[in-house]
């Protein structure tokens, strides 16, 4: 089969961004009929960008493609689907009220702009398509309503539906379960077997070793690596995408809990949409540990979270920190009583992306005593050296202080971030998705700062759908599904498959007492 | 390092400009005039002798002023489009006390200058009450302010305030509650310097203190400034009175710091439009109170120069509007620009 004209081949690829960011310096890229190829990196090592220029997404600054041997050039992406490239990004592109029918349907050539669309006629090749490929799809419900997982089977359908032959899919697995990651593979297999090349987006070690043939690895803008999977090991990738096997783990030393800081009684919230999203919640966080809290995306955390932190008023419950009573919805009082906050996103709660680094520094202390002068005056001076402390204390990089804070990357927005609020001297650390997006350096920096916290003996409540860092960093570790706690224990009782299951709302037989019986802390 | 960041809303509003008046020129030349002659006539007559030049700055006052109203309720978030009204509103203020209440020399301006701005701050204060406690979006509170602000302002302006036995305009301020004049040649009064203060104030009070620093954190991000635990419903409600007072301001200039009328006229005729004017300014001005006023003052130029560029050109005044509105518009070159680099980088 690898005799084969590659069905797709990429040249030479650069790419530099307006801003002057290279984010490809020559790259060259391959795949054949009837294979899987991941296209392993780290964020920002450029496989989305590479693979929206494979697409017709952005226009290389160099370089040359070939789709069957005949040199293309895209300008949209309805010249690369016309050449049989689709891909399926991380944000779907559904219509929410429309069923998965008409989503697959919309924007195809020959329906008009005023034409209703051709449901009746177009059903029957629809299902056979779904039938084909083995995908269960409910065509006649509005998407809305489906799980994610059934979401990105649509939006797959719709791209097949355009008679994609090579498909590309952008971290496909981020926003399922364990088990339906399962079911998503065999998917992929079956549809590699037809025939079909396939671009897996990843940066999950343990899938590209599953499920591809063949394993690129870009670090840089550059192919660090390529090789089959037969010949992969997770060690060899790895190192590969990092450049140096770096101790990717944050040394954690044994450490016996204190008295409890949080407190959380029959907490009860409701979601944006007036359901019930964490249902009767009890937990305690004592000084010196980690709690974290997995659990696939949607299923309470963020409501939780925010009723915590003051940014969402509980339907019932009470908070208690270091024993007393705390008021909701008033995040002021809670940062004087010893609260910080790392929010989940940062860009949207934690930072505010139009002001400079000065200003993000104090936000959320503006009205801490020594900051400000008589007459409400901020005392610009004192900021200033505080915002200059942070800013070498914590390794933040950026040109100057005046520089708003929206020209940085996003692991120098989190240490900012994470670094004004670790300065609080907290007694509670409230952590969400803290190494999203970052780069590794970021990353394990930010991990590191975490675990400081826990051994200064204060307490961390991590709550992140990243189960490795979960797994890694937590000192008891709860896993949340529907608004509940199904297990909360110490993490050496946790195994790996184990919270895989309880976040896919499965309770392994084994595990089963353990998991019902919440443990008193 | 830093002055250049800070310099860079200056020169791409000076760019905008330059493109506006090119703009323009064509329009000026579409109408069979000679645009370096209708300009030259416009610098002349804006900046051309002393006199001139106090009657532009005579001119931006007022506009200064709105465009504060509408730059401090951007800065919040907000879209605030009722300077109109709290203008109108506090020429009655600061009329009523000018012109009726008869009071010592200097006691006097400054009780109607306070009253004319708190005319316009009571006044502000209706949309920001709604738009706080009631959800009610300010663009659709504010213009139906504005519209009942012009009726009752007339209504009192004739009922109330009217110079008996002229009905076309109210009372005069008396002699004890008026500006300065600084120049007999020109219109310009010593509230220059009052407004010119009032929107310095205003920006040592945005990115000097506490309270401004969460007005502006609740503008740029109001999740962020929900983080900070800014109540949002304050920030509205501080926002909306801050350009009350100006647009207020703003207002009682044109009656007690205005020769040669001194006063309201019924119509509203010597106020009308400054408030809507002020949006244009401010958005040249970059929403920043140090660049309404130069924008103001540009604006002003406009219109004093305006005068004799129709005089001694031809070019129609409605042209010369015309002209504002096309550097507004230019105002939108530097995002269309970058949105075309954006497409042509791809």
């Amino acid at each position: 089969m690898r005799e084969q004209a590659p069905r797709v081949q990429m040249r030479g690829i650069h790419k530099v961004y307006p801003d002057g960011t290279a984010a490809l310096k020559g790259v060259d890229f391959r795949v054949h009929a009837g294979e899987i190829v991941a296209l392993l990196g780290e964020n920002g090592a450029g496989k989305t960008t590479l693979m929206k220029v494979l697409s017709g997404l952005l226009r290389p600054t160099r370089g040359a493609i070939f789709v069957d041997g005949r040199p293309v050039l895209f300008r949209n992406p309805s010249d690369a689907l016309r050449c049989g490239i689709g891909m399926v990004h991380q944000v779907f592109t559904l219509v929410p009220p429309f069923t998965a029918l008409q989503n697959v349907l919309l924007g195809q050539e020959g329906t008009g702009a005023l034409s209703p669309l051709p449901e009746a006629s177009a059903r029957a090749r629809v299902a056979a398509l779904l039938e084909e490929v083995g995908l269960e799809v409910p065509l006649d419900v509005p998407v809305e309503s489906l799980p994610v997982g059934v979401q990105q089977r649509v939006e797959i359908c719709k791209t097949l539906y355009r008679g994609t032959s090579v498909l590309i899919l952008d971290e496909p697995t981020s926003a399922l379960t364990p088990v339906e990651v399962e079911e998503f593979f065999r998917f992929l297999r079956r549809l590699r077997d037809r025939g079909a090349a396939i671009v897996l987006i990843t940066h999950k070690l343990r899938e590209v070793l599953e499920v591809s043939d063949r394993v690129v690895v870009l670090r840089q803008g550059l192919v660090a690596g390529e090789l089959p999977t037969s010949s992969a090991t997770a060690e060899k990738l790895a190192e590969l995408m990092v450049g140096q096997l770096t101790a990717l783990r944050v040394r954690k030393s044994p450490r016996a809990p204190g008295k409890p800081v949080l407190s959380v009684r029959g907490l009860t919230v409701r979601n944006d949409q007036g359901r019930v999203a964490v249902r009767d919640l009890s937990f305690d966080v004592r000084e010196g540990e980690i709690v974290g809290v997995a659990g696939v995306e949607g299923n309470g955390q963020s409501e939780l979270v925010q009723a915590l932190t003051g940014l969402r008023q509980p339907d019932s419950g009470e908070v208690y920190l270091e024993g007393e009573r705390v008021p909701f919805v008033e995040p002021l009082a809670l940062y004087r009583r010893g609260l910080a906050h790392v929010p989940e996103d940062k860009a949207r709660f934690g930072l505010a992306l139009g002001f400079d680094l000065v200003e993000n520094s104090i936000l959320g202390r503006q009205r801490e005593p020594q900051f400000v002068r008589r007459l409400g005056r901020l005392n610009r001076p004192v900021i200033l050296r505080y915002a200059q402390d942070l800013v070498r204390r914590f390794h933040v990089v950026a040109p100057d202080l005046a520089t708003p804070v929206r020209s940085l990357s996003g692991g120098n927005q989190q240490r900012l971030l994470v670094g004004r609020e670790i300065s609080k001297e907290p007694r509670l650390v409230v952590a969400m998705h803290p190494t999203r997006g970052l780069d590794v350096a970021s990353t394990l920096y930010i991990r590191e700062l975490l675990v400081q916290m826990r051994d200064a003996g204060k307490a961390v409540l991590l709550v992140s759908a990243d189960l490795d860092e979960v797994l890694e960093l937590s000192d008891r570790i709860a896993v949340m599904y529907a608004g509940q706690f199904v297990g909360l224990g110490p993490a050496d009782q946790f195994r790996r498959e184990t919270v895989g299951l309880l976040m896919g709302g499965v309770v392994p037989a084994d595990d089963a007492d353990a998991a019902r019986a919440p443990s008193p802390h | 390092m830093r002055t250049p960041r800070a310099l860079r809303p200056l020169t791409e509003s000076l760019a905008t400009v330059a493109l506006g008046l090119v703009a323009g020129g064509l329009l000026i030349w579409a109408f069979g005039h000679s645009p370096v002659a209708a300009y030259r006539a416009l610098a002349v007559g804006a900046f051309g002798t002393r006199e001139d030049l106090l009657e532009t700055l005579a001119f931006a006052t007022p506009l200064m002023l709105t465009a504060l109203t509408f730059a401090v309720g951007v800065r919040a978030g907000l879209f605030n489009i009722g300077a109109e009204g709290q203008m109108y509103l506090g020429a009655v203020g600061a009329t009523f006390v000018a012109g009726m209440v008869p009071m010592p020399a200097g006691v006097h301006l400054a009780a109607a200058t306070l009253a004319g701005m708190a005319a316009g701050a009571l006044w502000a204060l209706i949309p920001a009450v709604l738009k706080a406690w009631r959800g009610a979006h300010e663009v659709i509170s504010t213009i139906m302010c504005n519209w009942i602000a012009l009726h009752l302002s007339m209504y009192l302006a004739i009922n109330f305030l009217a110079e008996p036995g002229r009905a076309e305009r109210t009372v005069p301020a008396l002699p004890t509650a008026r500006y300065p004049v600084l120049s007999e040649e020109s219109t310009l009064t010593a509230v220059l310097f009052v407004a010119v203060g009032f929107a310095l104030v205003v920006y040592a009070y945005l990115w000097g203190t506490r309270a401004g620093y969460e007005l502006r954190l609740a503008g740029e991000n109001p999740d962020a400034a929900r983080y900070a635990g800014v109540r949002p419903e304050r920030v509205v409600v501080l926002s909306f009175v801050i350009g009350g007072l100006a647009a207020g301001l703003a207002g009682a200039s044109q009656v007690i710091g205005r020769p040669p009328a001194w006063s309201l006229y019924a119509t509203l005729g010597n106020v009308t439009t400054l408030g809507f004017d002020g949006i244009g300014v401010a958005l040249v001005g970059r929403n920043h109170p140090v660049g309404g006023i130069l924008a103001a003052v540009l604006f002003g130029a406009l219109a004093q120069g305006g005068r004799l560029m129709e005089y001694e050109v031809g070019v129609l005044s409605e042209l010369v509007r015309a002209l504002n509105g096309i550097i507004v518009f230019a105002m939108a070159v530097p995002e269309l620009w970058t949105l075309l680099r954006r497409r042509l980088a791809r």
